[in-house]
């Protein structure tokens, strides 16, 4: 037995037992129990971990080994699992339970997305790669479909999409293997940057294309938002928070392990000028500020922040193709920090959906006086969230703004900053429109969230914020799945980054902020800390005196000006193409409908004489 | 929240008593703060009547008031200066005192214009409130129909100036004589008159309170204030709501 045997076991279990004890009330705290005891093992490996059992597939043997990259990943897909696992724990699934949905049935399907996540992550072949890749997608599906009749629909466009990728990777591994001989990554690290290009052109195109899919790169991105968002709850941060990086998993190891970063300047589109790698690195652009301003459009938090889940995946991309240390570091870690406050920041919107019943964000306001844990959460996760100090957003976004200077690409570092001023501005729309501003009456006597609900978005918080303020902890991991992948290693401090070009130390950083704010309060509480509370409609409207029938939040229709410049440049292109796509699809299908059911008789004759033909002038 | 009255009120301000007889350190750091608060003014403008124009050239680069350290503020709470720039009309004034008491101590209010002064080419009018300082105490006329940026500028030094050796607390005679000036307000608006603001909890705070703080009118305010309600608010119009 292995340590990696052990942890699969275990998340075998994990699966069995939440299934078999879901209806228990403590099954939550089981699952998250159960899911960092996971943790734990994976805590203990040390190198690369082989799994023993193997088998053979063409002559090929095809194993599982978790190296410091995928162990990178397998902590985050557990911190997610156990955050989610632990908001379902206790009230949340109650009301789950007795609004009629099966709580065993989501606790079951989480543990099998963890389980399928950990089987890709632990992939060295190309075969088990694909296995765990199917894996992955039904799984996703599972906890996906699970939201009711909207969710359904969402999770079946999803499975249209992740087919198709699935096909294009199909494709790729079909073609590796036919041209190298070989399955193993190990091998294929080898014999692909060696291929001539328009075969390299081929996989790196089928590859991308098909892993994009998960990643919701574009313009395959349609399907995501709101196939996370109408998921249940904890399902949804889960999803959001990991999922979809499966697929930045499944490209980098791909791009920078495989055809490794040399091989990929071998292809060139104009020579010299534009290659793979910047045309990678412009879909990553797109990838940002499209889905980014499609958010900004939102009136659902949910899908607010399933878009930005989106665009976020961009910087992630951007900062690998850059390629350089603190590129793909900045990359790397933008999962991580992600992860932890997209799950916290989704945690907190499902608080107040229910405590309020609503993600709509003209139907809410004022919340902070009621849900004070829940806003705090929300505004840890949306200073990581638009990438600022000291949240561990920041961090990751400054390597990869830094590596875009120093490599030369101000074209790309616009466009990344085009993304965090949508990025801003709609975190602001999302806090404001649901903790600020004036409560509704019908919110009047909402408490806030039970323990069971907040214990996991403030320790959420908690890891938002340590690790913004100390960011080595996740660069030391960071840095062991750069050099697994045979990247550049980034050298980093406790506080950051140490550099001749220019370090960062967080530590430095978080200092002089708390300093400031220090200063600020010593000024205001050595003054005597006046201050005075005013009702809500003693405010100041231009003198308008106001009262209980007048609305004075304008949540509606939030940013109308803005709107009104950029509103224009929303075309929906995507959107019309998937249609037209469908459309085009559908009529096919008819007109083959057609051939088959009324014209059949006619049509085999011709078949047949067409093919009769054939063979007899061949 | 409800209640307007559970609402705790801290001191602002000065908190009472002379300052100058308190030694030489109270007073040089009394001096300096009056020094400092004279030199960072905001001002909201209250822009009524004609007087306005006069304010874009002295706030620009032509007459620069930024220099002097006033700055235009959005808000009353952040608010130092309430200008009142020109005729009053009833309506309006009503707005002006709700503006006025939702700013914090100390504030100062200005009127530009000779309509702010006695109601001017309007003192005929029935429906311009004339005498600006019946209803607000005012601490500096600008007079003129309409003053040059110039004289703007020379009345907010003049202010300035007040502030700096103590003169202008104007603001602390609202409070004393609180009744006095809702009386007018009464007289103008009728005896349902009433704003959010708690101006006799607030002078008790401040230490303000005088023997003229309330009287007659307070008392008949007393017998008609409404607390201020919890909001309703739905999304569409009024014929969806509930009754
Ligand atoms: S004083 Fe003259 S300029 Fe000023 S408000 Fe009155 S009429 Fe207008």
């Amino acid at each position: 037995m292995t340590l990696l045997d052990l942890l699969l076991l275990l998340s075998l279990a994990t699966g069995a037992l939440a299934w078999l004890l879901g209806r228990w009330s403590g099954a939550g705290v089981l699952a998250a129990l159960l899911y960092a005891g996971q943790l734990a093992l994976l805590g203990a490996m040390d190198g690369s971990a082989a799994a023993s059992p193997t088998f053979q597939v063409l002559g090929q043997t095809i194993a599982w080994s978790l190296d410091p990259f995928g162990r990178f990943f397998a902590l985050i897909t557990l911190g997610a699992a156990i955050a989610s696992a632990w908001f379902m724990a206790g009230e949340w699934g109650r009301r789950y339970t007795q609004a009629g949905h099966s709580l065993r049935a989501l606790h079951g399907a989480l543990a099998i997305n963890v389980l399928a996540m950990l089987l890709l992550l632990a992939s060295t072949d190309l075969v088990s790669l694909f296995i765990g890749w199917e894996l992955v997608s039904w799984a996703g599906f599972l906890l996906m479909a699970q939201g009711g009749a909207a969710a359904v629909r969402a999770a079946l466009r999803y499975v249209t999409y992740a087919m198709g990728g699935a096909m294009a990777v199909l494709g790729g591994t079909v073609l590796a293997y036919a041209w190298t001989g070989t399955l193993d990554l190990g091998l294929l690290a080898e014999r692909l940057p060696a291929l001539e290009p328009g075969r390299l052109w081929l996989l790196v195109a089928l590859f991308t294309g098909g892993f994009g899919v998960k990643m919701g790169l574009l313009p395959f991105h349609l399907w995501q938002a709101p196939a996370y968002a109408e998921a249940p709850g904890p399902g949804t941060a889960f999803l959001g928070a990991i999922s979809s990086r499966m697929g930045l998993f499944a490209i980098a190891l791909v791009l920078a392990r495989l055809v490794t970063l040399e091989g990929l300047d071998g292809l060139q589109i104009l020579p010299g000028q534009f290659g793979v790698r910047d045309l990678l690195a412009w879909v990553a652009a797109f990838t940002i500020v499209l889905p980014t301003f499609t958010a900004l459009k939102q009136n659902d938090a949910r899908y607010l922040l399933a878009w930005h889940g989106i665009g976020q995946g961009g910087y992630m991309l951007m900062g690998l193709v850059v390629g350089d240390a603190m590129g793909s570091a900045g990359g790397l870690m933008h999962v991580f920090n992600h992860a932890t406050y997209q799950a916290a920041l989704f945690l907190s919107v499902y608080a107040v959906i229910h405590r309020t019943g609503t993600a709509d964000l003209n139907r809410l306001g004022g919340l902070v006086v009621r849900m004070p844990l829940s806003f705090l959460t929300m505004l840890v996760g949306i200073i990581g969230l638009a990438g600022l100090p000291p949240m561990n957003g920041f961090v990751s976004k400054w390597l990869i703004y830094r590596s875009l200077m120093t490599e030369g690409m101000p074209l790309l570092f616009v466009a990344s900053v085009i993304g965090t001023l949508g990025t801003i501005l709609s975190v602001y729309k999302l806090i404001h429109n649901t903790f600020l501003g004036q409560l509704r009456s019908e919110h009047e006597h909402i408490r806030e969230a039970p323990w069971s609900m907040t214990g996991p978005m403030l320790a959420l918080c908690a890891i938002v914020f340590v690790t913004g303020t100390a960011p080595g902890l996740v660069l030391g991991w960071v840095a062991d799945a750069q050099a697994a992948l045979g990247l550049p290693v980034l050298r980093y401090t406790l506080g950051g980054v140490a550099s001749a070009k220019g370090g960062l130390d967080m530590l430095w950083i978080v200092g002089v902020l708390f300093g400031g704010f220090g200063v600020g309060a010593l000024l205001f509480y050595g003054g005597g800390g006046r201050s005075r509370r005013v009702h809500q409609l003693d405010n100041y409207a231009g003198g308008h005196f106001l009262s209980a029938d007048v609305r004075y939040q304008y949540s509606d229709n939030f940013y109308a000006g803005l709107m009104h410049r950029i509103g224009p440049l929303y075309r929906n292109a995507f959107t019309w193409l998937e249609s037209a796509l469908v459309s085009a699809v559908d009529l096919a299908a008819l007109a083959m409908q057609g051939v088959y059911r009324q014209q059949a008789p006619a049509f085999l004759l011709l078949m047949t004489a067409v093919a009769g033909l054939a063979w007899v002038v061949l | 929240m409800s209640d307007l009255k559970q609402i705790p009120i801290h001191a602002e301000g000065d908190a009472g008593g002379d300052p100058k007889s308190e030694g030489l350190f109270t007073r040089v750091f009394d001096e300096l703060k009056a020094f400092c608060r004279s030199r960072s003014l905001f001002m909201l403008h209250y822009c009524t009547g004609c007087g306005a124009i006069e304010l874009p050239p002295a706030m620009t680069s032509r007459f620069d008031m930024e220099r002097l350290g006033i700055q235009p503020m959005v808000t009353p709470r952040q608010a130092d200066i309430l200008l009142v720039t020109g005729y009053v009309s009833i309506k309006t004034l009503k707005r002006i005192i709700l503006t006025y008491e939702q700013m914090g101590g100390p504030k100062y209010v200005i009127g530009i214009c000779s309509c702010t002064v006695n109601g001017g080419m309007y003192w005929q009018s029935y429906a311009t409130a004339k005498v600006l300082n019946e209803y607000l105490p005012v601490d500096l006329y600008i007079a003129g129909c309409m003053p040059r940026p110039e004289a703007v500028i020379t009345g907010m030094r003049q202010l300035m100036e007040n502030i700096r050796t103590g003169k202008a607390d104007n603001w602390k005679d609202y409070y004393r004589r609180y009744d006095h000036y809702l009386g007018n307000q009464q007289q103008l608006f009728g005896e349902r008159w009433q704003t959010p603001t708690d101006v006799i909890g607030e002078a008790d705070h401040y230490g303000l309170a005088g023997p003229e703080t309330t009287g007659p009118h307070t008392a008949l305010l007393q017998q008609h204030q409404v607390p201020l309600q919890p909001l309703e608010m739905r999304l569409g119009s009024r014929q969806e709501r509930k009754p």
